[in-house]
């Protein structure tokens, strides 16, 4: 069985990468969006520890660990204003914000 | 070292600052703002007749100089002083200035303290634009200008006001951006060969620059100039400008404006590129000359008398810059002194037109006819200053263009030729013109009652009549101050080419004109 | 302790945020609380502090250097937070915005913005934007009761996200070329080694030159604010546009201009590209708009794409100049909506460009401070817009960059066009009748009036701030 190398953890979270990215460029709903963009974050994540594992430095995990605090931030505000949002609107769909234009 | 330049072009602003503190909400003080405009603008024009007074031909290169460092990092000081050319400049402005308040005070009847701040903030703008010796100084004055001559169009215009303004500021600065950058430019190639940053502009004319650098520096340069001019084909402006605006803000705009044009072509163009000027010189000239009769010839088909003056404006100045082309002492002078011929003439006609146009709220030269009969006075005064822009001798318009042509001849007679028949041009659309507004009967029954001059009107007109006089039959008055600076203008745009063309340190620090090469001592032919 | 001095100011203004929040659990309902005071005070301190700190050049945990550079952004902070606190007080009232969270979310923005001006760690560069973009997003959707302001803010919100997280993937390559995410290491692993440059660094530069595109507004990353700036408050539109920007330029300067510095001919090209699109987009897009804040976000794109050429340019002036710039535009920006916000009211918050027709007749004291802060953003003397473009413009042509300076005073001539255009609505036409615009307040008559003092301070006499500007940039590079 070939071992795990960083290399793998690279692939991964390029694939993950793109599926957030992906998602986010392509779904209509806003908090299917907003998950795409938490999975590009956590797809950040796996890179950091990769690389944290691979010379053994602790620094990647620390930034790991500010960046899953800063998402769980990120996700409060951002859940807070689509629900303002919806508030107003009484939708969660893409398509239909045409309150103003590009 | 005395102040006077600089309390000259500070006064107006003075001036306007003081008219901020009159209140003047629903006009009730509007006397007491136009006399105070006019005695601020009466002031700046003793102030400056002071400065002639004091002047010395004989004198050093700029006199009444001053300079204080401003930004030091870059070597930007503010820097201003005046020679010959500069001198005389500075009394036009302050010359036509009262004339336009004066012309005002018939036809703006609403927001006068705005107005006259705008005038005077543009007057003091314009006064700086000559004084300054700095090239980052003279752009602030430079596009500090266009704010005030914008909003005055703009407000007080007639009823294309807006598209004209816009279209004035808009083509003027699209010019003067691409000179900021070869100022710039110029900034910097004078650091990397010296190692410090100047802006000072007889520093500037040390510098020996490559050719292709100095053609495109001098390009930039004179797009800005020649828009300001104007010179075909960048003129697209100017009609709409003369005609939408106020009469006092044609009086400035043809007065002095259009003379900043001219006036950067012969302290900056020329004398900082002098390879690229001498390679240019001759398309300018052709296009000069172009303007010249293509000016005429569309003046004469013009209905509306400002539009006609205003193309009138495109021809005259076209014999300016082909008295500047030639490079020579006749040529350069004659161009100096129609800048002033033309600023005392067309200024009076616009005044004219403007007195027509109070009286009878149109300018189509069809609603006029017959005037003679009704106005005599105003008729004899239109008379004068119609023959002045023909160029009769006798009459300041004569000098000028005498020298000019002189001085076109004795570059390229080609040239002179073809600009000469400019001269018999503009004598028919102006004659015609005359004839039309003022001679057989009365046509139109509302001017059967016109008004002849007020007082105010001899005010205004009064002055412009005694000059085309005098600088017709006194002219060496006026030649004699801008000689020598014109004498070492074209010295400078000589020696120039004899010059060897590289960039090189060490020519820094010689404040005055350096010695020439000996074999460029030879006078052109 | 030495530790804690470089991070004094962000420290006072964090303390005067949770001092607000606090104040305002312990207010009573309508009692009325000088809430904003507090925030001023926090900044006065914080400005205090960096005086205190000038020429010190200290440094805290090793991740936050307080050198002249990250100061004179603090100074620019202090004057953007503090002009808004004054002028958002009529802007509370008026909407009834909750004033507590309000303020402290602008003073813990500042904090944010000042921590990434001072960072030398991308983790920390990371972490502050975070801060500061956080708070921003829930200002703009503050008011939300307005469906145009929440949209606003989640359009904002989710592409700002979007983008973080491209910056965050460019910092974890970087990590993983480097070892290490301290700025120094990057600067000394990059100029040394001759492997490096690969497809990991690209990818690494590529990423956070993405981020920091975003963030500053620059084409094709700008789609967000014409949309968030149009549908914030005015006086929040005016914080974002001018301290965000303020924040991240330090940061890509410190990024890309001592870091990445070595790599220069790499990202130098992509960069030129971005800044042409973004100076000619601002400009024509803006010609269009009839909306006065969607305009003025137009123009912030734009302007945003002259502080580029600054970056570009690379040089010291070019550095020095893009200090000077954030510093007048900060001023004009926030005071040209701050006129904007005042002329608002409760049945017109939109801030169209009727709005502002015949204002010279009834209201001409606005009128003037409003055309006052519109020359300077077209860079007509002497406004300090134009001091600014002079000075940036003369950074690129002092690197034979005249392509970039061309277009960028051609684009400017361009933009005077629909800055002319609100001064014709003012000063050419009628007043309408139907319709009153509200009075100057003492203190926003105020406020306006010193920003306008200091445009033309700053365009006259510039040579003590131009030396200052010089002399900080001298202390990191």
């Amino acid at each position: 069985m070939t071992p795990i190398t960083p290399a793998h953890y690279l692939v991964l979270s390029a694939a993950l990468f793109s599926i957030g990215l992906i998602g986010v460029l392509v779904r209509r709903n806003l908090i299917v969006i907003f998950m795409s963009i938490e999975l590009m974050l956590n797809a950040v994540n796996i890179n950091l520890v990769a690389f944290s594992q691979q010379w053994q430095h602790v620094v990647g995990q620390v930034f790991a660990l500010f960046v899953v605090a800063v998402a769980a931030a990120e996700a409060a505000i951002g859940l807070g204003i689509i629900l303002a949002f919806y508030r107003n609107k009484e939708t969660v769909n893409v398509d239909e914000i045409t309150l103003m234009r590009w | 070292m005395s102040s006077l330049l600089s309390l000259v072009i500070f006064l107006p602003l003075i001036g306007a600052v003081a008219l901020l503190f009159i209140s003047n909400r629903d006009g009730e003080r509007d006397g007491l703002i136009r006399q105070v405009a006019l005695a601020a603008s009466v002031v700046t024009f003793g102030a400056t007749l002071a400065l002639w007074r004091g002047f010395d031909p004989m004198g050093p290169e700029f006199q009444f100089v001053e300079r204080r460092p401003w930004i030091p990092i870059y070597g930007i000081d503010y820097y201003i002083g005046i020679d010959g050319i500069s001198l005389l400049l500075i009394v036009l402005t302050g010359f036509l200035t009262p004339l336009a308040l004066l012309s005002s005070w018939g036809s703006i009847k609403k927001k006068i303290k705005e107005f006259s701040i705008f005038m005077l903030l543009l007057e003091a703008a314009m006064l700086g634009v000559f004084a300054a010796l700095d090239l980052f100084l003279f752009y602030i004055f430079w596009d500090a200008m266009l704010i005030p001559m914008y909003f005055l169009i703009g407000i007080w215009g007639y009823d294309r006001r807006i598209y004209a303004a816009i279209k004035f500021i808009l083509y003027t600065m699209a010019g003067s951006v691409l000179m900021l950058i070869a100022i710039l430019g110029l900034a910097f190639v004078h650091s990397s060969a010296t190692g410090n940053y100047t802006f000072d502009l007889l520093k500037l004319y040390e510098l020996k620059l490559a050719p292709t650098t100095q053609m495109w520096f001098f390009l930039a340069f004179t797009l800005a100039f020649a828009i300001k001019v104007p010179l075909f084909p960048f003129h697209t402006w100017l009609p709409d400008a003369h005609v939408e605006a106020p009469t006092a803000g044609s009086v400035i705009l043809a007065g002095v404006l259009l003379k900043m044009g001219t006036y950067g072509l012969v302290r900056f163009s020329f004398p900082l590129f002098p390879e690229a000027a001498m390679v240019f010189a001759p398309w300018l000239a052709g296009l000069a000359v172009i303007g010249i009769i293509y000016g005429a010839l569309v003046a004469m088909v013009q209905p509306d008398m400002k539009k006609l003056v205003a193309y009138s404006s495109v021809s005259h100045l076209g014999f300016v810059v082909l008295g500047i082309c030639a490079v020579n002492v006749q040529g350069v002078s004659g161009a100096v002194y129609q800048m002033l011929n033309h600023g005392v003439s067309t200024g009076a006609l616009f005044m004219i037109c403007g007195m027509l146009s109070d009286r009878r709220h149109t300018r189509l030269i069809s609603e006029f006819g017959g005037l003679k009969s009704v106005v005599p006075k105003l008729t004899a005064a239109f008379m004068l200053i119609t023959l002045s822009s023909i160029a009769l001798p006798g009459l300041n318009g004569f000098v000028g263009e005498f020298l000019i042509l002189l001085g076109a001849y004795r570059w390229d007679w080609r040239f002179a030729t073809l600009a000469a028949s400019g001269v018999i041009l503009s004598a028919v659309y102006m004659l015609w013109m005359f004839q039309r507004v003022n001679y057989g009967v009365v046509t139109n029954p509302k001017n059967e009652h016109l008004p002849d001059m007020s007082t105010r009107e001899w005010w205004m007109l009064g002055p412009t009549l005694v000059m085309a006089v005098v600088m017709g039959v006194v002219p060496n008055l006026f030649l004699r101050p801008m000689e020598p600076a014109v004498e070492r203008m074209v010295q400078r745009v000589q020696a120039g080419q004899t010059r060897t063309v590289r960039a090189e340190p060490g020519a820094a620090g010689t404040q005055a004109f350096g010695p020439a090469d000996p074999e460029a001592r030879a006078p052109r032919p | 302790m030495d530790n804690l001095q470089a991070i004094m100011p962000m420290l006072i203004v964090t303390l005067a945020a949770a001092a607000t929040m606090l104040a305002e659990s312990f207010r009573l309902k309508d009692e009325r609380m000088p809430l904003g005071g507090l925030g001023l005070i926090g900044l006065v301190g914080a400005a205090a502090a960096s005086i205190l700190l000038w020429n010190r050049n200290t440094t805290s945990f090793g991740v936050v250097q307080s050198d002249n550079f990250a100061l004179f952004i603090n100074f620019v902070l202090v004057a953007v937070g503090i002009l808004t606190i004054l002028l958002s007080s009529q802007v509370i009232d008026r909407e009834e915005l909750p004033a507590g969270e309000y303020y402290s979310l602008v003073l813990f923005s500042i904090a944010g913005m000042m921590l990434m001006a001072a960072a030398t760690d991308l983790l920390l560069i990371f972490l502050a934007l975070e801060v500061m973009s956080l708070a921003v997003y829930v200002l703009t959707g503050i008011r939300r009761t307005d469906a145009a302001g929440t949209e606003a803010a989640f359009k904002y919100f989710l592409l700002g996200a979007f983008s973080s997280a491209f910056f965050l993937y460019g910092v974890a390559f970087t990590y993983a070329i480097v070892h290490s995410t301290r700025l120094e290491a990057v600067a000394l692993a990059v100029a040394g080694r001759s492997d490096v440059s690969g497809p990991l660094t690209w990818l690494a530069v590529g990423l956070l030159l993405v981020g920091f595109a975003f963030k500053v507004s620059a084409v094709p990353f700008h789609m967000w604010t014409p949309d968030a700036y149009e549908g914030a408050p005015t006086v929040v539109t005016g914080f974002m546009s001018t301290g965000v920007k303020a924040a991240a330029f330090a940061a890509f300067v410190r990024v890309f201009l001592s870091s990445f510095e070595p790599l220069r001919g790499e990202w130098v090209t992509v960069l030129s590209w971005i800044a042409v699109a973004t100076m000619v987009v601002g400009t024509v897009v803006g010609v269009a708009q009839s909306n006065v804040k969607r305009m003025l976000a137009y123009s912030s794109i734009a302007h945003a794409g002259y502080l580029l050429v600054g970056i570009i340019a690379g040089n010291a002036s070019g550095k020095s100049a893009i200090l000077f710039y954030l510093l007048a535009y900060a001023l004009t920006n926030v005071g040209a909506f701050g006129v904007t916000a005042l002329l608002a009211t409760r049945e017109r918050p939109r801030g169209d460009l009727a709005d502002f027709a015949g204002l010279w007749h009834s209201r001409p004291v606005m009128a003037a401070l409003m055309t006052i802060f519109l020359l300077s953003l077209g860079g007509f003397p002497p406004t300090a817009g134009f001091v600014a473009k002079w000075y940036v413009f003369g950074a690129a042509v002092q690197e034979q960059l005249y392509g970039l300076a061309i277009i960028g005073v051609l684009t400017s001539v361009v933009s005077v066009f629909y800055y002319l255009r609100i001064v014709v609505l003012m000063y050419m036409t009628d007043s309408r009748a139907e319709y009153e615009p509200p009075r100057l307040t003492a203190t926003g008559l105020a406020t306006l009036g010193v920003a306008a003092a200091t445009v033309f301070y700053l365009g006259v006499l510039p040579a003590r701030v131009i030396e200052l500007a010089t002399r900080s940039i001298d202390t990191i590079f």
